[in-house]
């Protein structure tokens, strides 16, 4: 279980960072995340929507431990973000639409080295790896550079790689980003799979679509700020417009609204 | 097993399979020396042998002086004479290559000696020809004809030849050999460790930092169990570890081209055979160590906050001379390790390295050259870890 409360990130920004926001902003700071709060449960994927810049992979990074929040608190499978980061970080997969890999080593060595970084013993380790390689049709590419390999095997490989030591909690970051048909299906089954494996998935996308074709449970972040935090169904029963498209614009054109009043 | 060792038998396994990484930290610290030294020494002794066998061709105006002088000239089986030449194509006909050098004998030059004054003879030559060897090849036969007409002054006198020699010098040079090169070559050599130590740390610094931003990677290493502390630490293993390896093949490369062209100078490569002793190398390696691993740190943090290999690369290139300059300072005469050159970065390597080569360190010196790398080290890398920590570094880009 993921359980997100109050949570804020504020970041300090550099001189060319301040530049860079234009000439009308003002200040030395940025809220990429304000007072957000959700919980993600065991079986059921959580989405998190938002357009680009919305605080999406802040939030998900928040929740890897890669950032301390300012304020607030993250609980992920039972564990402080903070307080017990490396505990979270062992009970987490993560993996990211643009998920780099080392082009120099095999997907063997790879996902050996994260198994190793998790801490699986030799024996778990190969138990694994050969459900997974058998599972994904890896094993013909296990021992190829990963440089030679395509988009497809490259992304097999990441997904092997995140799930090697079969964490409680999986976090998304956009996974589909850039890929082919073929290869974001192989995502979407992953997901679902996940699922009915118990765990926690939490995925950010900026396509309603993937919210629909997955999605038990649904927060929209808009310029940090969460705009809904509900299941889906919910949400569809909500909705003012005939489209989720358009319902999803609604909600942030509104949310925009309210942001520049305040 | 510890993650950060888990890390460094990874980023090293990666690493060895880096072409570029390789060619600077491998090939060319153990191959430079050894073909620098056999392409120059094979293209010199060749050019030499090759100037010193040919038949140069001499200009000689006589002007019907030094008759003796010419006799020898035309008596050569090694020169070929031309005697019509005239005073003013003399530089023309040398920078034309139509001839090697010209010997003009002063038009009062019999006179001048028979008067017991010093008579003038020109040789014109182009220095930059053949490594002068025309002038080399020349030069003695005036030497020769001028000692003739000296002994034959001296015989005119009935005064014995020695009597000119006023003065005999001794020269009793207390240096050892090892001293002298010591302190000579011994400049040269930390230049090329250092350097090379620099070079060796760069490229890994670069893939193992920016080059992990710019691939993605950085990411789902930071979601991985292990701290930050042990992910730098097992980067920084391999960068210093690189660069170390850099400078040990340095080592060898030198010790290789040196082994190989003895027949050079006998003298001067049994000498710099002596400075690389195993007890010099030692200490040199143990002075390095600590500024290994200060390079190593200092590279890092630069790799680390740059947000692309491109990036890194242009931050570290001004670093170049950081390093450079401090290591030419200490080649510079008069620059010696004192209590104060012991404690500026880079500078102290250096000129302990050339008085350990020289034999000539004292213990004091010597610690206090380790106290100011390790403490540097040390500082290098606390900011390093320091650095590996911000978020504004870590995740610049975004």
């Amino acid at each position: 279980m993921v359980i997100v409360e109050n949570l804020t990130k504020i970041f300090k920004l550099s001189r060319q960072q301040k530049r860079e926001m234009g000439e009308g902003f003002v200040g030395n700071t940025v809220d990429a995340v304000r007072d957000i709060s959700f919980t993600c449960q065991p079986g059921r994927v959580f989405a998190l929507l938002g357009p680009n810049g919305a605080g999406k992979t802040t939030t998900l990074r928040l929740i890897a431990t890669m950032l301390k929040p300012t304020s607030g608190s993250i609980s992920v499978a039972g564990f402080d973000t903070v307080q017990q980061s490396q505990d979270v970080r062992t009970n987490l997969g993560f993996l990211t639409g643009n998920t780099g890999l080392y082009d120099r080593l095999t997907p063997n060595e790879m996902v050996k080295y994260f198994a190793d970084l998790h801490g699986l013993d030799r024996a778990t380790f190969e138990t694994q790896r050969d459900h997974f390689f058998r599972l994904l049709d890896m094993e013909e590419f296990a021992n190829r550079r990963i440089g030679k390999l395509s988009t497809g095997m490259r992304q097999k490989v990441s997904i092997v790689r995140t799930i090697i030591h079969d964490p409680d909690v999986i976090v998304f970051d956009e996974p589909t980003n850039g890929l082919d048909v073929v290869t974001s299906r192989n995502i979407v089954r992953l997901i679902r799979d996940c699922k009915e494996a118990g765990k926690t998935v939490i995925f950010s996308t900026h396509r309603m679509g993937e919210v629909s074709l997955l999605s038990d449970d649904l927060a929209i972040v808009h310029q940090g700020k969460l705009c809904y935090n509900g299941t889906f169904e919910d949400f569809q029963d909500q909705m003012q417009t005939p489209s989720l498209e358009d319902e999803f614009i609604r909600l942030v054109e509104e949310e925009s609204g309210q942001i520049l009043k305040d | 097993m510890n993650p950060a060792w888990i890390i460094f038998c990874k980023e090293l396994k990666d690493t060895l399979r880096d072409r570029r990484t390789i060619i600077t930290m491998v090939l060319i610290p153990l191959l430079l020396f050894p073909v620098l030294m056999t392409i120059v020494t094979k293209v010199t002794s060749s050019q030499t042998k090759k100037a010193q066998e040919k038949t140069i061709k001499v200009g000689l105006i006589a002007q019907n002086n030094a008759a003796a002088f010419r006799d020898i000239l035309l008596n050569r089986d090694d020169m070929e004479i031309h005697e019509d030449i005239a005073i003013e194509d003399i530089e023309s006909m040398i920078k034309e290559d139509k001839l090697d050098a010209v010997i003009r004998i002063d038009a009062q030059f019999d006179q001048q000696v028979a008067d017991q004054k010093s008579g003038d003879i020109h040789l014109h030559f182009k220095s930059s020809k053949d490594l002068n060897v025309t002038r080399r090849r020349l030069t003695p036969l005036i030497n020769d004809y001028e000692e003739q007409l000296v002994t034959d002054r001296f015989d005119r006198l009935y005064l014995d030849r020695n009597i000119g020699d006023a003065i005999k010098t001794h020269r009793h040079d207390v240096a050892s050999d090892q001293e002298k090169f010591g302190k000579a070559v011994g400049g040269f050599l930390p230049y090329m460790f250092i350097i090379f130590c620099f070079m060796g740390c760069m490229y890994p610094a670069i893939d193992l930092g920016a080059g992990e931003k710019e691939r993605g990677t950085l990411e789902t290493l930071l979601a991985s169990p292990a701290s930050r502390f042990q992910i730098l630490l097992g980067k920084f293993g391999v960068v210093a570890l690189a660069g170390l390896t850099s400078t040990c093949l340095t080592f060898i490369g030198i010790f290789v081209a040196v082994s190989q062209h003895r027949e050079i100078v006998e003298k001067l490569t049994d000498v710099i055979g002596s400075l690389l002793a195993p007890a010099n190398i030692a200490i040199s390696i143990s002075l390095l160590l600590p500024l290994t691993i200060f390079f190593a740190a200092a590279l890092l943090a630069i790799s680390i906050f740059a947000k692309s290999f491109k990036e890194a690369q242009s931050l570290m290139t001004p670093l170049n001379l950081f390093i450079i300059l401090p290591v030419f300072v200490g080649l510079l005469p008069g620059i010696e390790l004192t209590s104060l050159t012991a404690l500026i970065p880079v500078l102290n390597v250096s000129l302990a390295t050339k008085e350990v080569l020289a034999g000539t360190i004292t213990m004091p010196l010597l610690l206090e050259v380790y106290a100011s790398l390790i403490l540097l080290a040390g500082l290098s890398l606390f900011f390093c870890a320091k650095w590996f920590d911000r978020e504004s570094v870590i995740f610049r880009e975004s």
